[in-house]
């Protein structure tokens, strides 16, 4: 269910109907991390004006988004007692324009993962087959806006955390330029490449939450100035012209045939609709270190970020014979071997005797891969390519980042957005097996509105328009 | 053997801003504890740093006064490493890009002036304050986020006495430049100095130690003689020096070490991320370099060239900043330049310290002072009568209504004191007798008398005169 359609509704039902059915689905999909009490805001959204664009509406927030007063938990044991003493900016914004806030959602421990089977509240499952994962890492935003709970929920994207679950749910995720919504209150994974983002099922909710979200914020000096437009307002399907980049050696690493037609089915539609779709081709040699110059960077800068978290001020505190002893050993039980092993390859990285071949080197080619996606977009308007390149795997098969020669492009190439913070969208393209698959775009810095306009097109000629899953028994 | 000391010094200075380098929280020295936090200066999670301009700007003021070159394009950078009084895990510090370069500071010692070239001057947070006690640390946020510059010179000092000057005259530019409280005893300016020895002639540096916790410009000059001598004996004795951190130890007076450092540790420093380079604009760096207040050494040469003043009374006041401002202002109000730094240098430092009170928080008033000069000038008053005056001027009255209350109006009147002179020679026919017979000290003997008879308010030249023209008479 969109915003508009919602809105018509009474507001104290359908915040209390949309709280009711994540609940229901709790078992199911174990999307949630904390319920929020909705009485306060409730009382609160009497100061905010009726007509504001997030009037009464449920919105979920990933579990790395500071709530003041509420558990927030970033899905890792030693911040399982965390109760943050601020609001995220972005909450400051949401509760400005009427949003009602009912949920934590789950996510992979600290946000790194791509699967959400890391979080410390146990894995979370796709709407279309629980058997399969929603992966990561803002799995529980994509699931609840995926089952039809929030028709805007929150997630962040280092790598591509958004966009990736909302192909595997067939959701709309949008990551948008780097700077463009504040970061400020966000426990952070890789700071240079974090995004704040969100989930919507269609594409002027898409629209309007960007309106809402995004401008300057002077505690994150990131953020840009450019203004903030009412995008919603000015959705333009009419693509005819537009010069739209397909990225042949993505589209070639996909191995599943049905999501190459599916994609491919899609491009002749757009080109009857008058944009000129043009081929074009990235170093090969830069597409296949994506990885592991991803791995480096963001590792590096996220043992740094998390070593604030030493059981000292806040979080989960272990015994010990002395302050060393304390942090060592609430570090070592509050996270899992995974993060600490990711710790580890960031640390080793920054090694003085290892910077220059790793830390700088991965600096460098992040560095040649914008400039080389740089070239691109000033020829086109967009880049599209496949979302993911299968449709959403069972825990038993998904990789997490790992160095697999048989998706090491496809299922990695949307970094690219993290790496340019361009802005970037995913949304569904068709259903392959019952699941949904996806499509994702890349526009110029600060051309959310370029996505929104094609993605509308997309939406017209898909018929996916607001589709939610129905969650089998 | 014949050893050569090597010194270099990093100093810590906090910046005198109104809130801290990367968030709004106040700074202030005393307050309660904890009670100058938000959650920026307490690392919580998801909290971004925000770079205070006002801090650069006085980073910049200091880089400029210590003629280092400003790099225009600020950068910071993350120093990792873990520990509680560090409530991120890491200090975001100027690593890679710091905001000045070069430079030097000029010193002079007994062996004359010489030039300690500077490293480098760059912008960093201080940590957290820890007090440990029996049942555990208990750990002051107030001071975690405030600004600090660091100062690493080259390692240009060979003595003690060099040492002490360094700190002495770096002290006084921060002072004079108005960007920080340099107390060293509050810990607002906190010394770190380097001490190793070589064989004399020689270029490589031996093994040095650290010596930290020094909190006056006496302590730098006391730890350095003891470390060196401690240095050279081991060294004589053959053996080899440990590089450690020492400390200072004040009842001992020697230092006492603290931890020995095995190698260098690795900060695993990286640029930033959440802080993008920021770009100051030229116009304002000049801006700020074009209003830079007057240094030391300039206020000095002005005094001896404008006020007339010698090296050691221009040094004296120069020396202390609140004294040279008020000798300032007292030279607003009288030309009388010498007598005015006299007063001052002399009258009012000892009464300060017989008040024990500071100048800031004394009731004198400089145009008073210059008011009392120049009725001392005009032969309004006597400089013994000026005495009294000063009493009073301290306790914060003006001068003219002191004179007028205590009736110490000096006698310049010529017929008054004309009468006066003549009683006084008529009273004393043997002073007149010896002064016939060529006995000038007669004068001297009824100078005084006339002075006792006046009470001590006749004018001394005036007198003298109409002495020796009555006398002449007789």
């Amino acid at each position: 269910m969109d915003i508009k359609t919602m809105k018509t509704q009474d507001v104290k039902a359908r915040v209390y109907d949309a709280i009711e059915k994540a609940k229901q689905l709790q078992p199911k999909l174990n999307a949630v991390v904390t319920f929020i009490d909705v009485e306060e805001q409730l009382e609160a959204l009497k100061q905010i004006p009726n007509d504001a664009p997030l009037y009464g509406i449920p919105v979920v927030l990933k579990d790395n988004v500071n709530t003041k007063g509420i558990l927030t938990t970033a899905s890792s044991r030693i911040l399982s007692n965390y109760i943050p003493v601020y609001d995220a900016a972005i909450c400051e914004k949401l509760k400005a324009n009427g949003a009602i806030i009912i949920a934590k959602a789950s996510m992979d421990e600290l946000g790194m993962g791509g699967t959400n089977l890391s979080a410390y509240s146990g894995p979370v499952y796709n709407p279309y087959d629980t058997t399969r994962i929603s992966g990561g890492s803002s799995g529980g935003s994509a699931v609840l806006c995926a089952a039809g709970v929030a028709p805007l929920t929150i997630g962040t994207d280092t790598g591509d955390s958004i966009r990736k679950p909302a192909a595997y749910n067939g959701v709309i995720g949008v990551k948008p330029t780097y700077g463009r919504i504040s970061r400020y209150g966000i426990i952070p994974y890789a700071s240079s490449l974090d995004h704040v983002g969100y989930f919507t099922t269609t594409v002027a909710d898409a629209a309007a939450a960007l309106h809402v979200l995004a401008g300057r914020d002077d505690r994150d000096m990131t953020s840009g100035n450019e203004p903030v437009p009412a995008y919603e307002t000015l959705i333009n399907d009419d693509i005819h012209g537009k010069r739209i980049a397909v990225i042949d050696n993505i589209i070639e690493a996909v191995k599943e045939e049905a999501i190459v037609q599916s994609f491919e089915s899609l491009l002749t539609k757009l080109e009857n609709r008058g944009a000129v779709i043009e081929h074009v081709r990235l170093n090969d040699e830069l597409l296949s270190v994506l990885l592991p110059t991803y791995f480096i960077i963001a590792n590096a800068e996220a043992t740094a970020n998390h070593s604030n978290l030493d059981g000292i001020r806040f979080g989960v505190r272990e015994g010990g014979d002395s302050v060393e002893e304390v942090m060592i050993n609430s570090r070592t039980k509050g996270f899992s071997s995974n993060i600490r092993k990711r710790f580890v390859i960031g640390s080793y990285s920054l090694f003085v005797e290892n910077q220059d071949k790793l830390f700088r080197k991965a600096q460098k080619v992040r560095r040649l891969i914008v400039n080389e996606v740089k070239a691109v977009l000033d020829q086109y308007d967009m880049i599209l390519t496949t979302a993911a390149p299968t449709i959403a795997p069972r825990p038993e098969d998904s990789v997490d980042e790992a160095l697999s020669d048989t998706y090491l492009i496809a299922e990695n190439h949307m970094i690219i957005g993290n790496f340019t913070g361009y802005p970037c969208m995913t949304m569904p393209c068709g259903f392959v097996s019952d699941m949904p698959i996806g499509i994702h775009m890349m526009a110029k810095p600060y051309c959310e509105q370029e996505l929104f306009n094609i993605g509308s097109a997309i939406e017209a000629e898909t018929g996916l328009k607001g589709i939610t899953a129905e969650v089998k028994a | 053997m014949n050893y050569e000391t090597v010194i270099g010094i990093e100093i810590h200075c906090e910046l005198k801003t109104k809130t801290k380098m990367f968030s709004g929280a106040p700074v202030s020295f005393g307050a309660v504890a904890n009670s100058c936090v938000n959650e920026i200066d307490l690392g919580h999670p998801g909290t971004m740093p925000c770079v205070n301009k006002d801090a650069v700007r006085l980073a910049v003021m200091a880089a400029s006064a210590l003629h280092c070159e400003i790099d225009p394009l600020v950068k910071f950078d993350r120093k990792n490493y873990y520990y509680s009084d560090l409530p991120k895990g890491f200090q975001i510090t100027q690593q890679f890009h710091p905001i000045g370069s070069g430079g030097y500071v000029e010193i002079e010692t007994d062996a004359g002036k010489k030039q300690i070239r500077l490293n480098r001057i760059h912008m960093e947070e201080d940590t957290a304050k820890q007090f440990h006690n029996e049942e555990g640390t208990l750990i002051d946020f107030n001071r975690a986020g405030t600004p600090l510059v660091e100062i690493v010179s080259e390692a240009d000092m060979r003595s003690g006495q060099e040492a002490a000057a360094y700190v002495e005259k770096l002290r006084s530019i921060l002072n004079y430049l108005g960007v920080s409280d340099v107390k060293m005893e509050e810990g607002s300016m906190r010394c770190d100095v380097n001490i190793s020895l070589r064989e004399a002639g020689s270029t490589e540096f031996g093994v040095k130690t650290e010596i930290k916790n020094l909190n006056s410009i006496a302590n730098i000059s006391k730890a350095v003689d003891y470390e060196v001598a401690r240095q050279s004996e081991i060294l004589s004795a053959g053996g080899s020096i440990v590089q450690e951190t020492r400390r200072f130890d004040e009842a001992s007076k020697a230092t006492v070490s603290m931890r020995k450092k095995e190698g260098n540790v690795d900060y695993k420093y990286f640029p930033e991320p959440n802080i993008l380079p920021i770009r100051l604009d030229a116009a304002w760096i000049a801006d700020i370099q074009a209003h830079l207040p007057e240094l030391p050494d300039q206020r000095k040469a002005r005094y001896m060239s404008e006020y007339g003043l010698n090296d050691y009374d221009a040094s004296v006041l120069v020396n202390n900043r609140e004294l040279a401002e008020f000798y300032d202002d007292v030279c607003r109000h009288t030309k009388e330049y010498k007598t005015a730094a006299n007063w001052t240098i002399v009258e009012l430092t000892a009464a300060l310290n017989k008040s024990n009170r500071k100048l800031e928080d004394h009731p004198c008033d400089p145009k008073h002072l210059a008011d009392m000069i120049q009725m001392i000038k005009s032969g309004a008053i006597s400089s013994k009568q000026a005495k009294t005056v000063f009493e009073e001027i301290l306790q914060g009255k003006d001068p003219q209504s002191v004179v007028e209350e205590k009736g110490m109006k000096q006698m310049s009147d010529g017929d008054e004191l004309l009468k006066l002179v003549n009683e006084v020679l008529d009273n004393n026919p043997k002073s007149i007798e010896d002064f016939k017979n060529g006995k000038d000290r007669a004068v001297g003997f009824l100078v005084g008398q006339v002075m006792k008879a006046s009470k001590g308010t006749a004018n001394p030249a005036m007198t003298n005169q109409l002495i020796k023209q009555e006398l002449a008479k007789r």
